[in-house]
């Protein structure tokens, strides 16, 4: 176990990490270094001032409003997740730093309590949805558009979330120990606490983390790019 | 208009607006045999530029094109 | 499939390689919430036509041998070579996109699929795979121009027989037809049928408008064939014409790929910002109903109408309230489709499509849903200033013998307009 855990929540997290953020930026610098085409592709009716368009961009990509009209069910699913993974990142925030003003507003128990909602929300928000999407590439006439990397991607994110809500559910670490580990990496002197490699979450917690590596490395290569390109597109569609 | 010439396939595109007349044309120039003659009747003055140029770019030939009253005229003679 | 030709191939879709598009190519989720925005999709419910589909031909040649991880694990991405079998797909697909853009719409990032097969068409001309149909179009609408000396009196000739016909509908001897007239204010470009002079010499005549015709036609078989070359060599034709004439504005008949071409395209191809605006028919119409350069009678159609947004001209071109002010002075029984504006049904007929006759019986399936909408207005009239559309929308009422009318939208400003004598 403590092998296990050394390679995907020690190494592992700085491979990930690293090719992640390498990648990302390398695809920027790609798109950046890309000639733009002097043909304007806006769609009517658009903004009249660069301000008007900036906003109306920012709307585009964080509610899609003409995505909802179209496919509401759909529209639903993928904004559901989408707040759903905001929020679970937000919370995993607390590795890093307790959200101290929020526990003075709640209390330490109080604070568990949120976490445990939230957070086990947040867990089943994305289980539904990610098995929506598998559901609907499997069983929907779009079998024939998917490609391995479709399935792959949320088979990935399948698991990632499993073992997260596995942790929230079934495991019973407190968030000091994971601290601990995790501000352990910030800082490149690693340390795993025996209590995680000794309770019921060490392999859902290596297990997840070997996911969420391989997710940070694959991302840069994969149609989740989607995450910052669209704010672009969504700008050439108002130009 | 040479009487004479043996036509393959008749076209009537009365009524056809620019540019179908010539879209007809070249629609129809493969149902006629290397060599065969199409006559087309075109009631738009567009057809009297658009058919003798799509001939020429498509290397057919335009044997006639002329008014009569108030229809336009073609004999297209299929090239290859 | 011959190294050299997968290099030809590749060649052209590096050379079109613009920032918007990697971007398409590299973010598309496949969710396909396009697949209800495409009216040729739903209507066949055929896989070849679902926007995305479409796209990810491009992208499958994209992934190969332009990403590394497509390159190492093309089965990851169902990655391949631009063998036949793909460029079969990519024909099939390509050239039934009448670039409505209505999937760029709904799509949550925006993504143009009629750019990316704006790329598709370059890649099948490269392969000698283009519709040879509106190939043979763009080819004789260069041969015009290439050759004006054989062509120019005849086409004059042509505007002589019209000329004579305004004469008659305005009952004014003295209106002509004027060409090649410097210092014109408005360069009017036509399309070469009759139909699309006729209305607006009378409509120019009556407002005392100093214009002057365009010798060629607005229309761009270049366009939807997909020679961006060629394409933009149609339109220096009447774009030469109007910087020589020294005019101030360009005005483009109802035609709506012309138009977008006009206003959106041409500058970018050329890299020269025009001299002069450029604007539709119906904007300048509408202004000289509001300034009063015209009059329309009220209630000189009391048959139920209605107008079809042209993609090209609405969604893609931005008016959407001029035409529906003119038909609505016109017309005591104005009905509105529904959706209309920037969420109206492409009819099916952009494209090119109406000149590819084997695409006809596809065509007129894949109007289904503009059938559906003009059916609920139980308007009697359908106004439209895109000859596309209306050859499409014609086709439609005559297979289902509808006995629907329909016209461009200066018809119904001529039948209307009070002539002074």
């Amino acid at each position: 176990m403590e092998t296990y855990l050394y390679l995907t929540s020690v190494v592992g997290v700085y491979i990930g990490i690293g090719v992640f953020v390498v990648g990302m930026a390398w695809r920027i610098y790609q798109w950046s270094t890309t000639p733009k085409s002097p043909v304007r592709l806006g769609l009517f009716p658009k903004p009249a001032t660069s301000t008007g368009r900036g906003l109306k961009m920012l709307k585009d990509t964080f509610v899609a409003p003409h995505s909802a009209r179209i496919e509401p069910v759909m529209w639903g699913f993928a904004f559901a997740f989408h707040v759903a993974a905001l929020a679970a990142l937000i919370g995993h925030g607390r590795l890093v730093v307790e959200y101290t003003p929020l526990v003075r507003l709640l209390g330490g128990d109080g604070m568990s309590t949120f976490a445990a909602w939230s957070g086990g929300t947040a867990g089943i928000v994305m289980t539904v949805a990610v098995l929506f999407w598998i559901a609907r590439r499997t069983y929907g006439p779009f079998k024939q558009l998917s490609v391995p990397e479709d399935y792959f991607l949320l088979f990935l994110l399948l698991g990632i979330i499993v073992m997260g809500n596995h942790m929230r559910f079934l495991g019973h670490v407190p968030v000091e120990t994971y601290r601990e580990w995790f501000q352990s990496l910030l800082v490149f002197r690693p340390v795993m606490p025996a209590e995680i490699a000794n309770s019921n979450v060490g392999w859902s917690l290596g297990t997840h983390m070997l996911f969420v590596n391989v997710f940070l490395v694959y991302f840069p290569f994969s149609k989740l790019v989607h995450t910052i390109g669209a704010f672009s597109a969504n700008l050439v569609r108002s130009e | 208009m040479s009487e004479d010439i043996k036509v393959d396939l008749e076209l009537d595109l009365k009524g056809l607006l620019c540019p179908m007349p010539m879209v007809k044309v070249s629609q129809k120039i493969g149902d006629v045999p290397v060599g065969g003659v199409i006559r087309a009747v075109a009631t738009d003055p567009g057809s009297m530029a658009d058919i003798p140029a799509w001939a020429k770019s498509t290397g057919n030939e335009v044997l006639s094109a002329g008014k009569e009253g108030d229809e336009y005229v073609f004999l297209v003679k299929r090239a290859k | 499939m011959e190294p050299q030709q997968v290099d030809t191939l590749t060649g052209v879709l590096d050379k079109k390689m613009t920032r918007q598009l990697k971007q398409y190519l590299d973010i598309c989720a496949r969710c396909a919430i396009c697949k209800d925005a495409c009216h040729q999709y739903v209507a066949t419910g055929d896989l070849t036509y679902l926007p995305a589909r479409r796209a990810e031909l491009i992208r499958q040649i994209y992934k190969k041998y332009f990403t590394k991880t497509g390159e190492f694990v093309p089965a990851l991405y169902e990655a391949r070579d631009p063998d036949e079998s793909l460029l079969d797909e990519l024909y099939e697909s390509t050239y039934a996109c009448t670039g409505c853009r209505r999937c760029m719409y709904y799509c949550p990032f925006s993504i143009d699929t009629a750019w990316i097969l704006s790329v598709a068409k370059a890649i099948l001309i490269a392969a000698d795979r283009g519709n040879e149909m509106l190939g043979q179009l763009a080819d004789a609408a260069l041969m015009k121009s290439d050759n004006f000396d054989m062509f120019r009196d005849i086409i004059l000739d042509g505007f002589k027989d019209i000329e004579g016909k305004v004469k008659e509908m305005t009952g004014d001897p003295s209106a002509e037809i004027p060409v090649d007239k410097e210092g014109a204010d408005v360069l009017y470009v036509a399309l070469a049928g009759a139909h699309s002079i006729l209305p607006a010499a009378a409509i120019f005549h009556e407002a005392g408008t100093n214009w002057t015709l365009s010798m060629f036609e607005s229309a761009n078989y270049g366009y939807f064939f997909g020679d961006a070359e060629k394409a933009r060599r149609i339109a220096d034709r009447f774009m030469d014409e109007a910087k020589r004439l020294g005019v101030k504005e360009v005005v483009i008949t109802e035609c709506g790929h012309a138009y977008r071409v006009a206003q959106f395209f041409h500058e970018a191809w050329s890299g020269e910002k025009h001299p002069f605006k450029v604007r539709h028919i119906l904007e300048v119409i509408d202004e000289y109903i509001r300034d009063g350069r015209i009059t329309v009678r009220h209630g000189a159609i009391t048959e139920p109408v209605t107008y079809h947004d042209p993609c090209q001209v609405g969604r893609n071109g931005g008016i959407f309230e001029q035409p529906r002010d003119i038909v609505r002075a016109i017309a005591s029984d104005f009905r509105d489709m529904t959706p209309n504006r920037e969420e109206q049904w492409c009819c099916g007929g952009g494209g090119g499509l109406v000149a590819i006759a084997e695409m006809e019986d596809f065509r007129l399936k894949s109007g289904a849903k503009k059938l559906e909408q003009v059916k609920a207005t139980g308007a009697r009239i359908i106004a439209s200033p895109c000859e596309n559309c209306r050859l499409q929308l014609e086709g439609l009422n005559d297979q289902l013998d509808l006995g629907l009318t329909v016209k461009p939208v200066m018809d119904l400003v001529v039948d209307a307009m009070e002539i002074r004598r």
